[in-house]
């Protein structure tokens, strides 16, 4: 398991659990970032934040912050 | 494709008249909302059903009051359709979800549905119909709005229209709300639901409302009805259109001189292309002025109408050519999908200051004028981002600036307009600075619950935007701009009038043989209530280094900066046409003394001092009115107004201090 900040680019995960500040996690659970769902980090922005990443068939901009409450699994 | 555009059958059915048809019943009207979530095209179809121009973009969030509209009778019987703001999650809400959730669970003191229209985008079909799951527990009658159609195909995937709406148990009509394409159907379909709500029996209502859940429950539903085929998930990552265009607009080397090459561009066009139209508008209220002057009978009247009026009016309508063509790039930009990653850009310095990637929206606008500015804002989803973006745009240095900062440094560096254009151009990056800075202090001394920040933004698919719709909005803003700073224009420009037109009567001087003048009278600028104002402020004024006229100046800058400069040719008595005004009013400046003295007034330190003064000071009272309208605080209004002013003026006078310690004059 690994936190989808420290994911290679451009391969597919699986979400595993979300673990951060209980609201934030359950809007991005509301977005669809929810356990066993695929994504992918597509690239990152120029200066390493935010990451653009794809969950869902849709493209989305996450800090890096956010994207270290989410673990993943190749 | 062929199949994704397939009408449901319901829809073919021709329609008998309802009742609610008959004339005379308009409280009858039905009343319909839009829900979706944002960028879903929610916006673009309230305007293809009403017809007229409300704020759509390919920006997520755009919606976030309730515009109201009624549909185009060509649609058949009218109903009352209410555009709601998207409802991402209902969990720590922002204040525009909270007010979708009031009216979607009928305790909205007026608005409340009679049916819905779902707005879903085809190619995000699990997460909006998970967000539909809702509005849809609501249990009213609904019809679904499936958009976005023509995107599918980039995306290798397709939808069935009839076997969706089968699965759902409710009518899905494929629409486009930038052509109006199925607007029709659609209309047609709800009227039917309307009509008949029990032969609905939608599986949408039963969804449950924690997410893992319903998304499985979506999922399942989609997957049973056999209505989607899938694109692959790999053309979406690295060979699709978007991700090709992402992959230079967000280079790491490239990302940034791009996002600053357009941002210039934008600039230049709000600059020089507006020029010629500024020239004409100018031209036009001071005809208008003439012509009042010279059809009227000479007196108060005509004089009030001409100057007060026109004159006050026109000072801010030269500005409105560079507000169009604001509104009209920013609605490109927003449409094109752009505008979403630049605010991905430059999330990461803006956050560190305490401010948020949608922050730069408002602050971009503000450099045209604060009033767009402020408004902007609403698409920012922490109150305290929002709070503290608002805070900072009065620094952006606005379009109205400009006429004061070209005559201060025309007087200031005679001669050499590369320097003045040199200095300009440290002004404008001095004000991005200070706008930083004041969020930095701010954010780290006052506002300092950081906790509830949030980026996790979509970045739309890029769209190549429509001239039709993309003029229509851009009127559409313009058009609400001038309605929102055009009225404390007209009524703020005829209160200086009357202020610096009239006076105590007993305060006049008065030709022999004169009656006696009543209380308060017309008067010459010297007696006026402005001056006797200015007078009386003067000891404040002098550490800035000025008197009371530049202090009257100053005051009637409060209806709008510009007007600085016109009020100084009226108290140093200039007269003349507009090619020879400014000429003479320089001239004017540099020989002004203080009263009873050989002292110069317009020294380089005091012209430094107004040149700072202006900078910082809120001198605008439409700012301060559109702030409080859009904070719900006069107190927060009202604190900004007397914070920049008071620092502007605490600056000023150090700075005149300062200057003169070091030997200049």
């Amino acid at each position: 398991m690994l936190r989808l900040l420290d994911a290679a680019h451009n391969e597919w995960y699986r979400i595993e659990s979300l673990e951060g500040p209980e609201e934030d996690c359950r809007r991005l659970l509301d977005l669809g970032l929810t356990p066993g769902e695929e994504m992918a980090v597509i690239q990152a922005a120029p200066l390493g934040d935010p990451l653009v990443v794809l969950v869902r068939g849709m493209r989305l901009a996450l800090r890096r912050r956010e994207a270290s409450w989410i673990w993943v699994r190749q | 494709m062929s199949s994704a555009k397939t009408v449901p059958p319901r829809v073919k059915s021709e329609e008998s008249k309802p009742p609610s048809d008959l004339p005379g019943q308009e409280s009858k009207r039905p009343t319909v909302c839009l829900v979706g979530a944002p960028n879903a095209g929610k916006t673009a179809l309230m305007n293809a059903l009403t017809g007229g121009g409300f704020h759509t973009a390919n920006y997520p969030g755009v919606t976030v009051t309730l515009s109201r509209g009624k549909s185009k009778p060509e649609f058949g019987p009218e109903v009352n359709l209410v555009d709601l703001p998207g409802v991402q999650s209902t969990v720590a809400p922002s204040p525009e979800e909270e007010l979708s959730c009031k009216v979607l669970g009928g305790a909205h003191h007026s608005v409340r549905p009679d049916a819905l229209i779902i707005v879903i985008d085809a190619t995000q079909l699990e997460r909006h119909l998970k967000l539909a799951g809702f509005a849809a527990r609501s249990g009213k009658p609904l019809v679904i709005a499936l958009t976005m159609m023509d995107l599918l195909g980039r995306a290798e995937q397709s939808v069935n229209v009839a076997k969706l709406s089968l699965a759902l148990g409710a009518p899905v009509i494929p629409v486009d709300g930038r052509t109006g394409w199925g607007v029709m159907e659609l209309m047609a379909s709800l009227r039917e639901s309307i009509n008949d709500p029990s032969k609905q029996s939608n599986v949408l209502g039963g969804l449950p409302d924690e997410p893992v859940a319903s998304y499985a429950a979506v999922r399942k539903i989609i997957e049973a009805s056999g209505a989607v085929r899938k694109g692959n998930p790999l053309v979406l990552a690295k060979d699709s259109v978007t991700a090709r265009i992402d992959r230079v607009v967000l280079h790491r080397y490239f990302g940034f001189p791009i996002f600053l090459l357009i941002l210039m561009s934008l600039f230049a066009a709000i600059f020089w292309a507006a020029e010629p139209f500024m020239g004409w508008i100018e031209a036009g209220f001071e005809a208008a002025a003439q012509l009042t002057l010279s059809l009227l009978p000479e007196g108060v009247l005509s004089s009030f109408i001409a100057r007060g009026i026109f004159g006050g009016v026109g000072a801010v309508a030269v500005f409105f050519p560079q507000i169009v063509i604001l509104f009209f790039l920013m609605t490109l930009l927003e449409d094109s999908g752009y505008l979403a990653r630049g605010a991905a850009l430059v999330d990461k310095p803006l956050s560190h200051l305490g401010l948020h990637g949608r922050s730069f929206v408002p602050m971009l606008s503000g450099y045209a004028c604060a009033i767009p500015a402020v408004l902007a804002a609403r698409t920012i989803p922490s109150k305290r981002e929002r709070l503290l973006t608002i805070w900072i745009l009065p620094l952006m240095s606005c379009s109205a600036r400009l006429p004061v900062y070209a005559l201060l440094l025309a007087a200031l560096l005679p001669g050499s307009p590369w320097k003045a254009g040199l200095a300009l151009s440290c002004v404008y990056v001095a004000s991005m600075l200070a706008g930083g800075l004041t969020a930095g202090l701010v954010s780290r001394f006052i506002l300092r619950d950081r906790s509830s920040s949030l980026l996790a933004m979509e970045l739309p698919v890029y769209r190549r935007p429509l001239i039709k719709p993309t003029l229509r909005m851009t009127w559409s803003r313009s058009s609400a701009y001038l309605k929102r700073a055009g009225t404390p224009i007209v009524v703020i420009s005829a209160i200086i009038w009357l202020v610096s037109n009239f006076g105590f009567g007993s305060r006049q001087e008065l030709e022999p043989g004169a009656p006696p003048p009543s209380l308060i009278t017309v008067s010459e600028l010297d007696h006026s209530f402005a001056a006797q104002g200015g007078q009386v402020i003067e000891p404040l004024l002098r550490p800035m280094g000025i008197d009371w006229r530049v202090g009257v100046g100053l005051i009637s800058a409060f209806a709008a900066r510009e007007v600085f400069v016109s009020s100084m040719a009226i108290v140093f008595h200039v007269a003349g046409d507009e090619d020879s005004q400014q000429e003479r009013l320089l001239e004017e400046m540099r020989t002004a003394t203080f009263a009873g003295s050989e002292q110069r007034i317009f020294t380089p330190a005091s012209m430094i001092g107004l040149m700072v003064f202006f900078f910082f000071s809120l001198q605008c009272l439409s700012t301060v009115a559109v702030v409080r309208s859009e904070t719900g605080s006069w107190r927060i209004a009202g604190l900004q107004l007397l914070f920049y002013t008071g620092v502007g003026y605490l600056f000023a006078a150090a700075a005149v201090q300062g200057l003169r310690l070091f030997g200049v004059a």
